[in-house]
């Protein structure tokens, strides 16, 4: 076994480059003032003061919160149905075109699928013009909840729907069996089988899906319109136009520890025996 | 089976996290036939590059940015680059860090061909360090069916704030434009610091955002008023020539409070590998043949007088297309100047304003 240890030095030595470097330089930057450079570190609090003293930054950041909380509670209502009947259909063939299907999107970038549901719902876009078409009123889609919402869950549901479904496949069927010997009907098998040992699935499919949201600052932009800031936005502007990377650095820095502390909560929500700890 | 999930999970997951870097790979070629070209995206005519490529057995490498702030950002990662576009005030920011080459002139033969209203522009009026490439204002695009001209003309900005196009806004999500727009409207210079000027022109803004229901978007502005989705948006002459020349239904309004003049301008940053074929390339942009390709295909007003006024007149592509030719010379238009401490102030200012309605 003692060979082995020797490769993950590899492994150390990328993550230290390319993870803890750049954490502690926003660290650097966020706790000192601007203009001075790194090297001349002047410690401060000052950044901080400003993000909180403001109530415009904390409403953005109450707002992004709740959008990425929207959007994960439902990529987890839409995606568990999906990745369960991907799970349950017969055939491994099937499974894998049913998982294609899933993430072939993914496969396109990001910018672009984005972009295609701005023609989809914008004032004389796709659905409003099938809509006139056979002559019912337009809506209003596009720069609202609904289309920033939906653009985050198609973009993110691919992550939610492959966790829940490799954990699945994972989960022992004899349980089930077990289950269905001492009598448990279909929905309870299900709620006191299936559901907690898929748990772990749900989990790293809301971390893969929660984080990407909260900070995404491209499609509230595209179908949300420039008056639909959130944190990320915020980041992007301190860092490209206010040129004040410090405060930058501060608000990256507070958003940073506020998802540790959900995704540490949702960690504690797992643990949970009962396994019915919400999200 | 799950390798094979994995990979495709792992292809997924690499194609997005590489989704916001788009190519632009690191090149070494140093070779004397190699300039570095860093412009705006579609910026430049369909067959300029290739044309200067032919003429002078050279060698370009083409690289684009989105936004003035973003070109900086790159050059203080460092990277070189032996052409820049950037805008006035941008030219201003570098020359006060030293970081831009005096041309030789005498290698820039064809600068005899520019339009007087592109010389002496307050940030390098005597193109010492800048050569203009393109040049335009800031202005209202309107639907000629719903907005009176005359009404337009009238009112300048203030109709941003006539309730009878309240939801039928289009405004960039620019503090820069949007805070010109209301200091102009209230009759103040766009380059103020006056602490007093500029509340006034945030609760201006704060009051429009709060009761028009305005859109704030980016370039999507341009196919958007090109498919008449909006009565009114503010928009750059040169993307405005564009709409007008896709949508018959729409017209071109510079407001009579004054509005803001840019020239992007084509310079050489100091550090600058190959100076000399980068003057050869400045120089090839300002003939005929090229800065009409450049005109006719992005719709920015060229500086090349000759071109500007061929394209603009019977015959010509931008024909009675009102945008094509910026007004010059109104006492009221100013050209933008660069201020770290006010640009940081503004931009705070613009989310404060953008996010003031729940």
């Amino acid at each position: 076994m003692r060979s082995f240890r020797s490769m993950i030095y590899p492994y150390i030595i990328w993550s230290f480059i390319m993870i803890i470097i750049p954490m502690l330089l926003i660290a650097a930057y966020a706790f000192t003032v601007k203009g001075n450079s790194v090297l001349a570190f002047r410690f401060t609090l000052e950044n901080f003061r400003a993000f909180f003293a403001d109530s415009v930054f904390l409403k953005v950041l109450k707002r992004s919160i709740y959008i990425a909380f929207v959007t994960t509670v439902l990529c987890i209502l839409l995606g568990y149905p999906t990745a369960y009947i991907i799970a349950n259909i017969a055939g491994e063939k099937n499974k894998f075109m049913m998982v294609l299907f899933i993430t072939i999107p993914t496969w396109i970038n990001m910018l672009v699928r984005t972009y295609a549901w701005l023609g989809i719902l914008q004032d004389n876009g796709l659905v409003n013009t099938l809509l006139s078409m056979v002559g019912l009123p337009t809506l209003r889609l596009i720069h609202t909840d609904f289309a920033v919402i939906l653009g985050m869950v198609y973009n993110f549901i691919p992550f939610m729907v492959l966790q829940i479904y490799t954990s699945l496949t994972k989960m022992d069927k004899s349980y089930l069996e077990a289950a269905q010997d001492l009598g448990a009907n279909g929905i309870q098998s299900f709620l006191r089988i299936t559901l907690p040992l898929s748990f772990p699935g749900i989990i790293s499919g809301i971390t893969l899906v929660f984080l990407p949201a909260v900070s995404s600052f491209f499609i509230p932009k595209l179908l949300g319109g420039g008056q639909y800031v959130l944190i990320g936005n915020v980041v992007e502007n301190e860092f490209l136009i206010a040129g004040n990377w410090n405060f930058g650095s501060a608000i990256s820095l507070i958003m940073a520890i506020t998802i540790i502390l959900f995704m540490w909560l949702a960690k504690k929500a797992d643990k949970d025996p009962s396994g019915e700890g919400g999200v | 089976m799950k390798k094979i999930i994995a990979l495709i999970v792992c292809a997924a997951m690499i194609s997005v996290t590489t989704a916001g870097c788009g190519g632009t790979g690191e090149n070494n070629e140093t070779a004397s036939n190699v300039v570095k070209v860093f412009n705006w995206g579609e910026m430049i005519g369909e067959d300029v590059i290739r044309n200067f490529e032919d003429e002078y057995d050279a060698k370009v490498i083409y690289e684009t940015y989105d936004s003035n702030e973003m070109m900086y950002a790159k050059l203080q990662a460092g990277d070189k680059y032996d052409v820049l576009v950037p805008s006035d005030y941008m030219i201003e920011r570098l020359l006060n860090e030293n970081a831009l080459m005096p041309l030789d002139k005498s290698l820039i033969t064809n600068i005899d061909n520019l339009a007087d209203e592109v010389k002496g522009l307050p940030y390098d009026p005597d193109l010492t360090y800048s050569v203009p490439y393109f040049y335009g204002s800031v202005g209202i695009v309107y639907n000629k069916n719903n907005v009176p001209k005359e009404l337009i003309e009238e009112q300048g900005w203030d109709i941003l704030k006539n309730t009878d196009y309240k939801g039928k806004i289009f405004m960039y999500d620019s503090e820069r434009d949007s805070f010109m727009i209301a200091l102009k409207a209230l009759g103040y210079s766009m380059n103020t610091d006056n602490e007093d000027e500029i509340q006034q022109a945030y609760e201006w803004l704060l009051d429009l955002n709060n009761t028009m229901e305005p859109i704030y978007v980016m370039d999507e502005v341009i196919d958007s008023m090109a498919n008449s989705v909006k009565d009114l948006a503010v928009v750059y002459s040169g993307d405005a020539s564009y709409i007008l020349a896709q949508n018959e239904d729409m017209g071109f309004c510079e407001p009579k409070q004054g509005t803001n003049i840019f020239c992007d301008s084509m310079v050489i940053p100091a550090n600058s590998e190959n100076p000399e074929l980068a003057h050869k390339f400045i120089d090839y942009v300002l003939t005929y043949d090229a800065s009409y390709d450049n005109t006719y295909t992005v719709g920015y007003t060229s500086p090349n007088k000759q071109v500007r006024d061929d394209i603009s007149s019977e015959g010509g592509e931008y024909y009675e297309i009102e945008s094509y030719i910026p007004r010059s010379g109104y006492e009221k238009d100013e050209v933008f100047h660069d201020n770290a401490v006010i640009r940081e102030q503004l931009s705070n200012l613009w989310i404060k304003v953008k996010s003031s309605e729940e």
